[in-house]
């Protein structure tokens, strides 16, 4: 007997994200196909953006109707779930003058932008000044969140290698806080300050911070082609599009990342993210970008073999046979974010585990 | 594959599609124990060759060295992976449990409300007990005297309507209540018992053919009793408090949260328009008569 085939269609997927227009004509089993995989992907918020403009299939059954009535009430869940976790970290926050910054998914639906809509998030990142990370422990503390118990390799893991306390855990909601003090790991050949991040910051009308545009573009970045969750690659290069339409509009943000690239250190990820929502997505940029990011690129071999890499792990996501490409980048990602010897220890550890 | 053919031999290709009262399932398996489970308990139900419809289940086989060593079933809803593999012989218990799973999370078209649910001339009891309370016990024996079933594990409520929504499934039956509900009813048919991962004995009884063949007609809610088996005690029925019941449907809702204000409004809509009391009993045929009157007046 062949072995069912149960992988999410991320072919579909990826066409659709594309051209969001594919959907109209779909079949409705083709639709709710997409919608599987949007969803394991974490794109059902984007998926559900695309109807509600119109992109859904003419002659719909009433399952399907019946489907998006639920995908509707997720995403709508999620989101709502997001806001209220960032509501008790002002209220924990409020009076005490700590600096905090909401990163990535948290910071976009704070801010209302285009990848926030409808957002899942598995955790809420914050950016605190290292010096402040025992003060932001006992005030997080207070407030109901805990760490739960990890092994003593795993603790060192966070606190030393890492840029980041081991997770932090809500003892009722069970929400979890992940609280960075970089935005990317300690050992990583890369050091982007995290003092100008915090300088930069922009202040929202609630009083919440978030990273300003070019940070949190740069920040995208690095966490897709420097860190270590390439399994979402599909869902980051969707937001570094989303990021770069809606901030692109203004000249002035285009101005901010070229001066801020190089600040930050962030020469090289910056590049891969631009070519690759250019490749993929077509995503328009002004042509003295696109001439100045030349200077940012690897050498013509590297570059060759992450084209490769990226396209595989974008369209097979957690498909098998693009294993071996997610590995490389696995592996690749602990290159540079650690010296070789801790590279060797730290895999080999994870496989024993 | 000729058409002539029964549904069933889809289940290991494109797929079986079961119409479940307001649903459309696509089932897949490999596992010999889930084909036999439905051959079994779902013989009654609109079987047809997959198509598309509200969930996507696929039960499948461990591969490599599982496929002989300790089996296990896999679980994939919708393309996500819900539980950890299980062990090949609740295959069957399995498929009904990702069935609700489903619901609890992927059909927030209704509001969802864990609950017993059956109904007469057209009015619907709700039975809210907590696991342990007896709810499944009292829930088959009223299906199988003259009540028809909506469900044993959900109230579906229709936010538009307010109307119940039936749901009608295998009635899963634990220790005690097995032996209990077989000795009701002679001509029932049962699946095969099993012992789930908390060392519980279980079952799955076939739903009576008449809640299967009129899984479409929907019913005004009329009643929610809580109902509590306790050893010795004799049938106790209270009114209880609206707002009491409002808290206690409310949480033992699985979606209401996400549904918001709706949702909301629509549990609270049902208990306006609904009597509502406490049960507690240990005679089964003694609270079948209470109820029978309480129901006729």
């Amino acid at each position: 007997m062949p072995r069912l085939d149960v992988a999410p269609d991320y072919t579909l997927l990826a066409r659709v994200l594309r051209d969001p227009a594919t959907l109209d004509g779909l079949s409705p089993e083709a639709f709710a196909r997409t919608m599987d995989a949007a969803h394991r992907a974490r794109l059902l918020g984007w998926l559900v953006e695309q109807v509600r403009v119109g992109h859904v299939p003419a002659d719909s059954p009433d399952w399907l109707r019946d489907r998006l009535i639920t995908a509707d009430a997720l995403v709508r869940g999620y989101e709502r779930s997001v806001r209220w976790e960032i509501d008790r970290l002002s209220r924990a926050f409020h009076d005490t003058g700590q600096v905090w910054i909401l990163l990535k998914g948290a910071g976009y639906i704070a801010a209302g932008l285009p990848p926030g809509a409808g957002r899942r998030l598995a955790d809420i990142d914050i950016l605190v000044p290292m010096r402040d990370l025992g003060a932001v422990e006992r005030i997080l503390e207070e407030h109901g969140w805990e760490f739960p118990e990890i092994d003593a390799y795993d603790n060192r893991y966070y606190r030393e290698w890492m840029h980041e306390l081991p997770p932090m855990v809500h003892r009722d909601r069970r929400s979890i806080v992940d609280v960075h003090h970089g935005i990317l790991p300690q050992t990583s050949r890369l050091k982007p300050s995290s003092e100008r991040l915090i300088a930069q910051a922009t202040t929202l009308g609630t009083g919440v911070r978030v990273l300003c545009p070019a940070h949190m573009l740069l920040h995208a970045a690095a966490h897709l082609f420097h860190d270590g969750e390439i399994a979402g690659a599909i869902r980051d290069l969707v937001d570094l599009d989303q990021l770069l339409r809606w901030f692109g509009r203004d000249q002035a943000f285009w101005d901010d990342l070229r001066r801020e690239t190089p600040a930050l250190d962030l020469a090289r990820p910056a590049y891969y993210a631009l070519r690759y929502v250019g490749r993929w997505f077509g995503t328009p940029m002004p042509d003295d970008v696109v001439a100045d990011m030349a200077a940012w690129a690897p050498p013509a071999p590297v570059g060759r073999l992450m084209d490769t890499l990226v396209d595989r792990a974008v369209m097979g996501n957690s498909a098998r046979a693009s294993s071996a490409a997610v590995f490389g980048l696995y592996v690749r990602s602990h290159w540079l974010k650690m010296p070789p010897l801790h590279v060797i220890r730290h895999l080999t550890r994870k496989a024993l585990k | 594959m000729p058409s002539s053919e029964s549904p069933l031999s889809y289940l290991a290709t494109s797929g079986l599609q079961l119409s479940l009262g307001p649903f459309l399932v696509r089932v897949r398996s490999d596992l010999a124990g889930v084909r036999e489970y439905l051959e079994r308990l779902y013989a009654d139900f609109p079987l047809s060759r997959a198509e598309g419809g509200h969930f996507d289940v696929a039960v499948i086989a461990s591969g490599g060295l599982r496929k002989w060593v300790r089996p296990q079933a896999n679980l994939i809803v919708n393309g996500e992976h819900p539980f950890f593999p299980l062990p090949g012989h609740l295959a069957g218990a399995v498929f009904e449990w990702s069935l609700n799973w489903c619901v609890g999370n992927q059909a927030h078209r209704w509001v969802a409300v864990h609950a017993g649910v059956l109904e007469r001339n057209g009015r619907t009891l709700i039975l809210s007990g907590e696991s342990g309370a007896g709810k499944s016990t009292l829930c088959a024996a009223l299906a199988l005297s003259g009540w028809r079933l909506f469900s044993d594990e959900f109230a579906l409520i229709d936010p538009d309507s307010g109307r119940l929504t039936p749901l009608p499934r295998p009635i899963a039956l634990k220790n005690a209540s097995i032996e209990i509900i077989r000795a009701r009813s002679r001509d029932v048919v049962f699946g095969r018992e099993g012992v789930d991962i908390e060392g519980a004995r279980f079952v799955h009884m076939k739903p009576p053919v008449e809640s299967v063949r009129r899984a479409r007609d929907d019913a005004a809610p009329a009643w929610v009793i809580a109902p509590r088996w306790v050893a010795a005690r004799p049938t106790v029925l209270e009114p209880l408090p609206k707002a009491r019941a409002l808290l206690r449907l409310t949480d033992q809702s699985f979606n209401y949260n996400y549904l918001g204000a709706k949702g909301f409004e629509c549990v609270a809509q049902l208990v306006r328009r609904s009597e509502c009391y406490t049960l507690e009993y240990s005679d089964l045929d003694d609270v079948l008569t209470r109820l029978e009157s309480l129901t006729a007046s």
